[in-house]
This record gives C-alpha cells, sequence and structure tokens, in this order.
C-alpha cells in the first residue's frame, strides 16, 4: 500500500500563456518596465499613504495602552504589529529608507513587547515620536545628517530603557 | 496548433508569453499595497485581477470563482502573509487540503515583507509554491510568474504535507533508502 502522492499536473498556465512545451519562455521586458512605471507612478501617493499609516500605528498604540482587558491584548498587539510591518512594507517600496530604518525596528521590537514594562512603552513611543518627525522631514536618506540625529534619539531611548 | 510563435536555436520562445487570459488573486490587506501589485500586474499584461483583503475574503474568492471550472477560474494568487484575522499559512493550508482540485492546486506566490528563513521554510511547509520578498517590484514579481509558468513542480501528498514538491533540485542520494514504501506516481 502506498501512502505517499507525487502528482505531475498538466501546465495550464504555459498553455494559457500561448507557450511551447520544450521552450523556455519570457515576459517582454516592455511590459515589466511598464508594470514597474505603474508602481513608480505611485510615488506621489506615497507621502500621503505613509501619514495615513502612522496615524494607523498610533491608534493602535491609543488602543493598547488603554486597554485593561487582558484577553484583547494579543489581538491588539497583533493589530499594531500589522501596521508596523505595513509601514516597512511601503517605505522600502519606495526607497524610503529612514522610514523602512524605523518601521522594521518598531516591527521587531513589537514582537517582544511586553505592556506590563513602562521601558517598553517609553520604547515605542520613541519610535513614534520619531516616525512622526522622520515624515515630516521628508528626508529617505537614512545617511543624511537629520535622519542621523533622529536614529541617535532613538537608540539614546532604548539604551536608556532596555531591561 | 499555431500559436505564432516563432523557434529560435537556443531553446527559447521568440515571443513573449501572453498573459491576457490570466485572472490572478490579489490577497492584501494594505489597500494601498494590494493596487499597487494590480497595477503592476495589470500593465505585465496580466487580463483580470481580483482583491481580497483578508484571510476571510481571500477564501470566500477562492470559493466563489473556482467552484466549478470556468472562465472565471483564478489561475494564481499573490498571497501577503500578515493580516488581521490570520495569516497566509492558513489560507495555503484550507486550499491544500480542499477537496476541489480546482482549489487545491491553484499556484501560490508568498509575498512577504518578512524576511527570515522562518517565514520561507513555513509557507514551502504549508504549500506555497515560490516566495517574493517586499518591496514588491515588477521585475521581482515576473520572475517568479515566469517559475510557476516554464518550470511548474509536481504535487506531493502524504499524510503530513500537501503542496508542490520541496526539493528544486533533483540530487542522487547516496545513504542507505529507509523509505518502506514507494510513492504512487499520478498524471493529470
Amino acid at each position: 500500500m502506498t501512502t505517499s502522492k507525487i502528482i505531475h499536473r498538466q501546465n495550464k498556465l504555459k498553455a494559457k500563456a500561448g507557450g511551447q512545451e520544450d521552450k523556455q519562455g519570457f515576459i517582454e521586458p516592455k511590459k515589466i518596465a511598464l508594470a514597474q512605471s505603474a508602481i513608480d507612478e505611485n510615488e506621489e501617493n506615497y507621502t500621503d499613504e505613509a501619514q495615513i499609516v502612522l496615524q494607523q500605528i498610533n491608534g493602535a498604540w491609543k488602543d493598547l495602552k488603554s486597554n485593561k482587558d487582558k484577553s484583547k491584548e494579543s489581538e491588539l498587539k497583533k493589530i499594531f504589529y500589522n501596521y508596523a510591518n505595513n509601514i516597512k512594507d511601503i517605505a522600502e517600496t519606495f526607497e524610503d529608507g529612514l522610514m523602512g530604518y524605523f518601521g522594521n525596528s518598531l516591527r521587531d521590537f513589537s514582537e517582544k513587547l511586553d505592556m506590563s514594562k513602562t521601558a517598553h512603552h517609553t520604547i515605542v513611543q520613541a519610535h513614534i515620536d520619531v516616525m512622526f518627525a522622520a515624515h515630516k522631514t521628508g528626508i529617505k536618506d537614512k545617511e543624511h545628517a537629520t535622519a542621523e540625529e533622529l536614529k541617535r534619539m532613538l537608540n539614546k531611548a532604548i539604551e536608556k530603557h532596555i531591561d | 496548433m499555431d500559436i505564432g510563435l516563432k523557434e529560435s536555436n537556443n531553446g527559447k520562445q521568440d515571443k513573449g508569453y501572453d498573459l491576457e487570459g490570466f485572472r490572478v488573486l490579489i490577497v492584501e490587506d494594505a489597500s494601498f499595497v494590494a493596487n499597487l501589485l494590480a497595477s503592476c500586474l495589470l500593465e505585465m499584461g496580466v487580463g483580470s485581477v481580483v482583491i481580497a483583503e483578508n484571510v476571510a475574503a481571500a477564501k470566500e474568492k477562492i470559493l466563489e470563482n473556482n467552484a466549478v471550472s470556468s472562465e472565471k477560474n483564478i489561475d494564481m494568487i499573490l498571497l501577503d502573509w500578515l493580516m488581521p484575522d490570520g495569516t497566509g499559512g492558513d489560507v495555503l493550508k484550507w486550499m491544500r487540503r480542499h477537496k476541489n482540485d480546482i482549489i487545491r492546486f491553484i499556484p501560490v506566490i508568498v509575498c512577504s515583507a518578512y524576511t527570515s528563513t522562518k517565514l520561507v521554510f513555513e509557507s514551502r511547509d504549508a504549500g506555497a509554491n515560490e516566495v517574493v520578498v517586499k518591496p514588491i517590484s515588477a521585475g521581482k514579481i515576473s520572475k517568479r510568474m515566469l517559475h510557476l509558468i516554464d518550470h511548474p513542480r509536481p504535487y506531493i501528498q502524504s499524510a503530513n504535507f500537501i503542496g508542490p514538491d520541496r526539493r528544486r533540485k533533483d540530487l542522487a542520494f547516496a545513504g542507505e533508502d529507509k523509505r518502506k514504501e514507494e510513492a504512487e506516481i499520478i498524471s493529470e
């Protein structure tokens, strides 16, 4: 008796795309360039979108801080984590290195976030503050002097309050 | 059948793939990113795009479009990993164990901003065909789509796993063969 199966499926995708079974295909480079342009054209909407996500992060953080029901904490943390992940994601798509750096740091920190520790509250708030500040300056280069200053401020808060 | 392609000498087609007949489901909770992906796919030539904003909506769209074989069938899924009501893994596991083959074997590209090897293994073990690490770009998406079209892997069905063969290379094994039984090979 056999318990495992190896299933070879018909290559329907290749047939649908008009490909020949024994030939390696490709997607027209012109179409890939057009597709990349469609992404790049949205850069003008990035600033507004980043502002929306930052407000979502801030709102989710307020909900977490004011929550008194322990059974809801995990769900609220998940929402907060998700927004931190979203800002990292869109920031990196539009080469906003500085916001991506802070988003990544916040997301990683929120994985170990302990709401019973006030130091953790301070660290999260420091992240949110520098992210809003970074957004206001419009600086994307994480090596820029102002960016370095914001990073230094965040690191100082982390070093001061981390266990 | 004449499909308007000329053969070249290097084993490659002379004409690019026509993706007009493709219907792709994008599962992504961030609407801005979902719209970016949709624009990207449509410019690439994909004929139709469907968007679902969470795990529950994804299952609903899949059931709605792939219950029976039709022109409406979703051919491919771009699946975000972290969503408010679950993970991409929840969608994948549900699909790969579905009794309907039109749902069970939809090719899936997992797109995630989470770059850990843990995620790659998790998505692979849940039955993903390909993984793309965000940030998204047309180059990355097209490369993974092309891989799905040109190099589909057979599906493995065992007691603990249903999904594309997790081995990408066919390497000879020099050790003792401890398998008690041979796998049944099926061509569909």
